[in-house]
Parts: structure tokens; C-alpha cells; sequence
């Protein structure tokens, strides 16, 4: 590998700081760095430090994410990766252009934003839509707060959630059949105008007019729906990796799933003509796309373990309510929203609690 | 007790239980600044012979703290910049404390509590000790609400409570004993690990007999053994009825020489570890004893990095300190990062052991990596994983602090206990935005030091 550390060590004074590149730094940087591991030593005590950085715990949660996009690219075809790759474009590109402004490092955090965000839209949406949506929501949803690491709000959902009010028919609609037998759509480039391969409706939207899917197709993704929520096995794969990784906190999929549970059985005994078997609702939509992917981003979610708690249960119930009490067919999208809103103040009222004990204990 | 956070790394060149004893030295050279001590105030002359034992500088600034000659030998004040070296070392019989008259720095009409602690003091016994709080040198003449006796060094690697005492467990229980002696009713804590090993269960025979030290058992986890989080554990309160005094075996061995014997403490074990270090042992040093006689001849590795103290708190030790200083209790060498790895955050990293799981060494067991100085990542913003807050031993949300020192807001900082941080470093160590956390902690407790007004402090 010298050749690579030659070609590095030979450009690098285009970027320093008198050289005719030397704006575009953060991108040289960036890209020997993900090449090389960094050279940097540590400047005083501790002396030794973790393995652990932020590109790792990032790249987790992709490999976490990888039996999902396996997945859609089997139910859905090769549009998906089109998909990915104009996401990863436009989302990069917004990322760069920041760093470069602000003369900052480029932060990973985008290659999961840019991962997530085409796995929640419907499979046949055009792809400027995605480059739109993903350039919206990096931009509005992270950069404008000050990028990774400050946002309030989930930047894949603030896209979508741009996209859902921006574009309702476009993202209503634009649902694909899931392809079967062995080899799916693994070998097709279905799109809006391939004639067998469009569907007009996911099973939440048949939901509200009584017909209910079979489980054993929720379970293993074949249904329509948005490209990565479908199989709910690829989807617990990936989700239980992310856990036992420890990047996304247990608490919170739990706090989601549990309270979404409770509140289902319990509305269900009540009025069982408007609200749908609870373990079908589980596997049904983004639920668990949202509980595991979603909801347990540590930016924007709520970071004290109590308010992990509080933000899950909010998540699950008021995902619950949207689906079965209002006009949409989902929920989760607004309901992990609202969670962001309300994160910092369930986390507010724990360091309060914990501060008055602090003073006690002296 | 209740016990939160603490984490234990592996790392490579535990020193052994074996206890060297170095050739005597030809020259002595003795810093004159250590961690806590600044010896400002010299009090011999150029060419001076001096006796073993006798006070070559003080610091006044800590109750007059003397740094005594450990060898008798003469003087050299100018011959290395912040350093007095002491030539033609040769070893004399200790003379026994005599107390000059009138005691200085002192107060008049002393009774004979009073006087053993002047002893103590004179006799670099009392620089063992330690506010459990501050980590500051307590005064002497002070009347502490507690003092914990503490066996246990998890930081890697210093010097261990356990290769102290064990041959010396006599004069251990003699020390607490005369430990008590200066005290009226307050307790003693000593503090041993909550396992059944053979040494503890020695030390918990001999101690049965005392009424007045209550035995204190903590997991072996590095960040509990500190003396303020054990403090706090205990329900002594920081700014209670008196300072609660703090000391480790080491202080306590010191107690029974000065005490006993009315001898001077110079020589210390102090231990030389880490992964650079040839042969990671115990050594039994003095002050002064040239570094490079130390480390040079055991350095394993041309590009070494020596540390005063553990791979968590201590200091790198600067090129131009030549002796070893008068608190140092271990030196820990580590390899110089130098090589960059291709691709190296896709490795599936069976061979990284890491706080997290999200390298594939999650699946074996604990094992020993061979660690070096690399920050091993870009430094980030904080992404909240929560990762400081579990391991934090000091029970505060050290992300949370930073999210207020980012915006230079001090007061909240204050308010969420920054000033509780125990400056172990576990949170800089697993952080994987890699954030100096603990300098900017030590930072902002520094700066509000300052700004606290002066009755509180004096009270």
C-alpha cells in the first residue's frame, strides 16, 4: 500500500494551507483518512484510548443496516441501489460544500443519513424526488443546526417528512410489488412504468379498509410498502446487531415496542372495530424500521436513560394513535418527529432531578 | 455502597509482585517541582554536605513540605535548571529526628498530637496524604472528619498497595495504629478489594482487633478505588464537618517509619510498566535517581513516551526532568504511534478490545492489546452515545458538561457537577468522538476555583 501513501503524500501540498487547493481540504482529509488511519497521538493523559471512533460507530449501523437493503433489493429490484447512490450523492455533496464553508472536518455522519433515507421512501419514487429530499433534509434537518452531532431532528425524516407534505401523491403512491422465487426483482429495474411490478397500496392503507395482509408476508417482507420497512426478519437481523453493539440503546426499542404493545392490546379490547390486531400492527409499516433505525439516534433522540424510557413510550403509543385514530395510514414518521421535540426537555427534567440529589448528597 | 461506572483496560507490562532494589546511584538528581509541590524555597548552599534525611528545599506554599536528601552526598545547585543534584553519593546510617527548636511554620504551644504531625511532616510522611476530595495536600494541623487508608492502585500501572505491604504488613497495622493515635474519635476506613484473596483476607485478620478501622471492600474496577468516589460512597461529605484525609499504603508504611523509627521517608516503591517497558516490575527507588539509569537501559523501544503516573492521569515526563520526582509512583512507558493502517475502521477488529462491541472482539474473551499513544480517530463532534456517562465513576454526565463548556457555560457546568469529576479519564478513553474531556474538566474545575470567593475558600 506505499503506492497509496506515495499518491497521498504527493498531493498534499495542493491542500495545505498556501496551496491552489487548499479550500478543498477537508475533503482531501477526509478522503485519506478513510484510506489511512489517522496519525494523530494523543496529547496528554489518557495516554491510550479506545478503538472506537465515529466512523466505526457509524459504519455499525450500516453493516446493521445491510440484511434490510439486501432484502429491498430482492423484493424491489436494482432501483434500489439508483436510489441509495442519488441519495448518497446529493446528501454528500451538501455535506462537502458545508466543510468546505465552514473549513470543518466532513462528518460521517451522512453515510448513514444518506443509507436511511432512501430505505423510507416508496420504491418507485422518481429519483429527484430522493435527491431533493435527502438534500432538503441534510440541509434544513442537520446542517442549519450546526451538523452532525447538533441537529434537533432525525435528518432522513425531516426529507421524508418534506416529501410527505411536499410531494403527497408522488409519495402516497409509487409502491412496487414485491418480487418472488428465487431470484425476486434482483435482475429487474422496476419503476413506475414497468406494468406488472406497480402496486397501489401498502397493507396499512388495505388495513383501513379491513383487509389485513398475512403475517408470514409482513414477517418476511413480502408486501409492498416503503423500500427497506418490509421484511420485518431482515429488520430484527439487523436491529438486534445494532443492540448488541451497544451503538443504538436497548431502552429505547423497548420503551417503543412494549408501549405499542400495551396500548394496542388495550385500545384493541376496547373498540376491536377500529383498532387492528396489535401483533399484526407490530410488524405492519416502519414500526420496526423507525424503533431500531430511527428512534435510537443518539443525536436527536433524548440521551439520559430515564428519558430513553419516556421518549419510547411517547414513540410507540402516539405511532399507535396516529395509525388508527387520524387520516394517515402511518404513524411513525411524526411520531419519532415529536419524540425530537420532546427529547430535550424529557432530558431536561431528569438532569433537574439528578442535579437536586447532587445538592442533597453534598 | 452503591457503585456506578469504573472500567478496568488491559494493557500490556503489568509490573510483576517482584520488588528491585536499584544499584546506589553515583548523582542524585532531584526535581524540584512534582505534581502537587513546587520546593521554591531552597535551604542549602552550593557545596553543601548534607546528611540523609536532611531538608534540601520546602514549599511553602504546602505547609512548608520539605524534600529531603535521600543519600547523604554534596550539593550542586546550578549544575541542571530546576533540579538540585546532590554528587558523591554515599550511603550514611539515617540519623534519627531531632526536632529543631523553634518548630517552624508551626503553631506555638503545640500538644503532642501536634508534634507527631510536625514529625510527620518533617519527616515527608505527610506528603503522602491527601485531601480525598481535592487531591490536595490537607493541613496538617487540621482536624479531618475521616481518613480512608487506601490498599488499592487500579490505575495501570502504579505502584500496588498489595506488593507494598505484603512483606510489610507489621508495620502497615503499626502505621494505622499511630494513624489513630493523631486522630480523636474519627474514623478510619481501610479500603481493600471486595475479593477473597489470600492478601486481603491477611490484611482483614490483623485488623480485627481494632474497633476504630472500619474495613471497606470495592470492586476491582479503576475509578472506584478513587478517594472521592470511596468518600462519597461512604456519605462523607465534601464540605462536612472537616476534610476527609486520603492516603495509600505507601503513606501508611511512612506513618510507622516516622513514627516508630523517627526515620525519614526517601525510599519508595515506585513501579515501571507498560507496554514499552522490557521488563515490567516494582522498583525501589528514591528521588532523584537519574531516569535514564531507570528507563533508558529497560526501554524496549527507541520512540517511547514516559509517563509519571498511570496511562489515565499521569503526566508525560518532559526531557528536561532528569531524576525521579518525589510523588511519583510509578512509570508507565508506551510505544509512540507511528503507523497508519489501511482501511483500518473496516477491520472487523478481533484483535481491538474496545469499550463499545462494535469491533468483532466483542465475541472473545478479555485479552491484552498491544496499545500505543494513537487517538485512534478524528476528533468529532459529541454524538451522545452515552458511553462517559456509564463509565463514569463520579456519577455525572460528562457529555453534558462539555455541551455547556462548548458554549462556555460555566455556571450550568458548575451546576451539573463538574467540579465532582474525579479527573480518572475514563470518559476521554471511551469517547469515540474523541473529546478531551478530562482536560476540559480540569480546565473549567481550575477556573472556577478561581473565581470562588476567598472566605469560602479559606472556611
Amino acid at each position: 500500500m506505499r503506492w497509496l501513501h506515495g499518491m497521498f503524500d504527493s498531493v498534499r501540498g495542493l491542500f495545505e494551507e498556501k496551496g491552489k487547493l487548499a479550500r478543498m481540504k477537508p475533503v482531501f482529509e477526509a478522503t485519506e483518512n478513510f484510506f489511512f488511519g489517522p496519525a494523530t497521538r494523543t496529547d496528554g493523559a489518557p495516554h491510550v484510548r479506545d478503538p472506537l471512533d465515529v466512523k466505526r460507530f457509524m459504519a455499525t449501523v450500516i453493516v446493521a443496516l445491510a440484511p434490510c437493503v439486501l432484502a429491498s433489493l430482492y423484493f424491489f429490484g436494482l432501483r434500489v441501489l439508483a436510489m441509495i447512490l442519488v441519495s448518497y450523492a446529493v446528501g454528500g455533496a451538501v455535506e462537502v460544500i458545508f466543510a468546505v464553508v465552514r473549513k470543518e472536518e466532513i462528518n460521517e455522519g451522512f453515510l448513514v443519513t444518506g443509507l436511511i433515507f432512501p430505505l423510507v421512501l416508496p420504491p418507485a419514487l422518481p429519483l429527484w424526488m430522493v435527491g431533493v429530499g435527502i438534500a432538503f433534509g441534510v440541509l434544513v434537518g442537520k446542517e442549519l443546526f450546526g451538523g452532525t452531532g447538533r441537529n434537533l431532528f432525525n435528518p432522513a425524516l425531516v426529507g421524508r417528512c418534506f416529501l410527505a407534505i411536499g410531494y403527497p401523491a408522488a409519495m402516497a403512491a409509487n409502491w412496487i410489488k414485491p418480487g418472488g422465487g428465487l431470484l425476486g426483482r434482483l435482475t429487474e429495474y422496476a419503476h413506475a412504468g414497468t406494468v406488472d411490478a406497480v402496486s397501489s397500496a401498502t397493507p396499512l392503507v388495505f388495513a383501513k379498509q379491513g383487509e389485513f395482509a398475512g403475517l408470514s408476508d409482513l414477517f418476511f417482507g413480502n408486501v409492498s410498502g416503503s423500500v427497506g420497512e418490509t421484511s420485518a426478519l431482515a429488520l430484527l437481523a439487523g436491529g438486534a446487531f445494532l443492540l448488541y453493539t451497544r451503538v443504538a440503546n436497548w431502552r429505547t426499542v423497548v420503551a417503543i415496542l412494549a408501549s405499542f404493545t400495551v396500548l394496542g392490546a388495550l385500545l384493541r379490547a376496547a373498540a376491536p372495530d377500529t383498532f387492528g390486531p396489535v401483533g399484526w400492527h407490530l410488524l405492519a409499516g416502519s414500526l420496526l424500521f423507525g424503533a431500531f433505525f430511527m428512534a435510537t439516534d443518539p443525536v436527536s433522540g433524548p440521551v439520559t436513560n430515564p428519558a430513553k424510557w419516556a421518549f419510547g413510550i411517547l414513540v410507540g403509543g402516539v405511532t399507535l394513535l396516529i395509525r388508527n385514530l387520524t387520516g394517515y395510514v402511518e404513524g411513525v414518521m411524526f411520531a419519532i418527529l415529536l419524540g425530537n421535540i420532546a427529547a430535550p426537555i424529557l432530558d431536561e427534567v431528569v438532569v433537574r432531578y439528578r442535579v437536586r440529589r447532587m445538592q442533597h448528597e453534598g | 455502597m452503591r457503585f456506578h461506572g469504573g472500567c478496568n483496560i488491559r494493557l500490556a507490562g503489568r509490573p510483576s509482585d517482584l520488588v528491585d532494589v536499584l544499584p546506589e546511584p553515583e548523582v542524585l538528581r532531584l526535581p524540584l517541582q512534582s505534581c502537587r509541590f513546587d520546593f521554591k524555597e531552597i535551604c542549602v548552599k552550593e557545596g553543601e554536605e548534607v546528611h540523609p534525611g536532611q531538608a534540601l528545599a520546602k514549599d511553602l506554599d504546602h505547609f512548608a513540605v520539605p524534600l529531603l536528601a535521600p543519600r547523604a552526598g554534596t550539593v550542586r545547585l546550578e549544575e541542571a535548571e530546576g533540579h538540585i543534584t546532590l554528587v558523591d553519593i554515599h550511603k550514611e546510617p539515617e540519623e534519627p529526628y531531632r526536632p529543631e527548636e523553634p518548630l517552624e511554620h508551626a503553631p506555638r504551644d503545640m500538644d503532642s498530637v501536634g508534634k507527631k504531625r510536625y514529625k510527620l511532616l518533617a519527616l515527608g510522611a505527610w506528603q503522602f496524604f491527601r485531601d480525598a476530595y481535592s487531591g490536595r495536600l490537607p493541613n496538617p494541623f487540621g482536624v479531618p472528619s475521616a481518613v480512608i487508608v487506601s490498599t488499592l492502585a487500579l490505575e495501570p500501572f502504579l505502584a500496588r498497595g498489595d506488593v507494598q505491604i505484603r512483606k510489610r504488613l507489621a508495620s502497615f497495622t503499626r502505621g494505622l495504629e499511630h494513624l489513630q493515635s493523631l486522630l480523636e474519635y474519627q474514623p478510619i476506613y481501610l479500603v481493600l478489594p471486595d475479593i477473597g484473596s489470600g492478601f486481603a483476607q491477611r490484611v482483614r485478620d490483623t485488623i480485627r482487633g481494632y474497633a476504630w478501622a472500619q474495613l471497606v471492600g470495592i470492586p476491582l474496577r479503576y475509578g472506584l478505588d478513587h478517594s472521592a468516589a470511596i468518600a462519597r460512597g461512604l456519605g462523607l461529605k465534601r464540605n462536612g464537618e472537616g476534610p476527609v484525609w486520603a492516603l495509600d499504603a505507601a503513606g501508611a508504611l511512612a506513618v510507622d517509619r516516622a513514627l516508630t523509627l523517627s526515620l525519614p521517608s526517601t525510599v519508595r516503591i515506585v513501579s515501571l510498566g507498560g507496554p514499552a517497558a522490557e521488563k515490567p516490575r516494582h522498583l525501589k527507588a528514591m528521588p532523584g535517581y537519574p531516569l535514564s539509569d531507570m528507563v533508558e537501559t529497560r526501554k524496549a523501544e527507541s520512540s517511547t513516551r514516559i509517563i509519571a503516573g498511570g496511562v489515565f492521569t499521569g503526566s508525560e515526563v518532559p526531557e528536561s526532568q532528569l531524576g525521579l520526582d518525589a510523588e511519583c509512583a510509578g512509570l508507565t512507558l508506551l510505544r509512540e504511534h507511528e503507523e497508519r493502517e489501511l482501511l483500518s475502521f473496516m477491520r472487523p477488529g478481533f484483535d481491538r478490545a474496545s469499550y463499545s462491541r462494535c469491533f468483532l472482539s466483542a465475541v472473545r474473551g478479555a485479552f491484552i492489546e498491544n496499545l500505543t499513544t494513537a487517538l485512534r480517530g478524528e476528533r468529532r463532534a459529541c454524538v451522545s452515545c452515552g458511553y462517559c456517562e456509564e463509565v463514569c465513576p463520579a456519577r455525572i454526565m460528562p457529555y453534558l458538561i462539555h455541551k455547556h463548556l462548548y458554549q462556555e457555560g460555566y455556571e450550568e457546568a458548575e451546576r451539573i457537577g463538574v467540579d465532582r469529576c474525579l479527573r480518572c479519564g475514563l470518559c476521554s478513553y471511551v469517547c469515540p468522538s474523541k473529546i478531551e474531556l478530562r482536560g476540559q474538566f480540569i480546565d473549567a474545575q481550575e477556573l472556577l476555583e478561581q473565581e470562588r470567593p476567598a472566605e469560602e475558600v479559606a472556611s
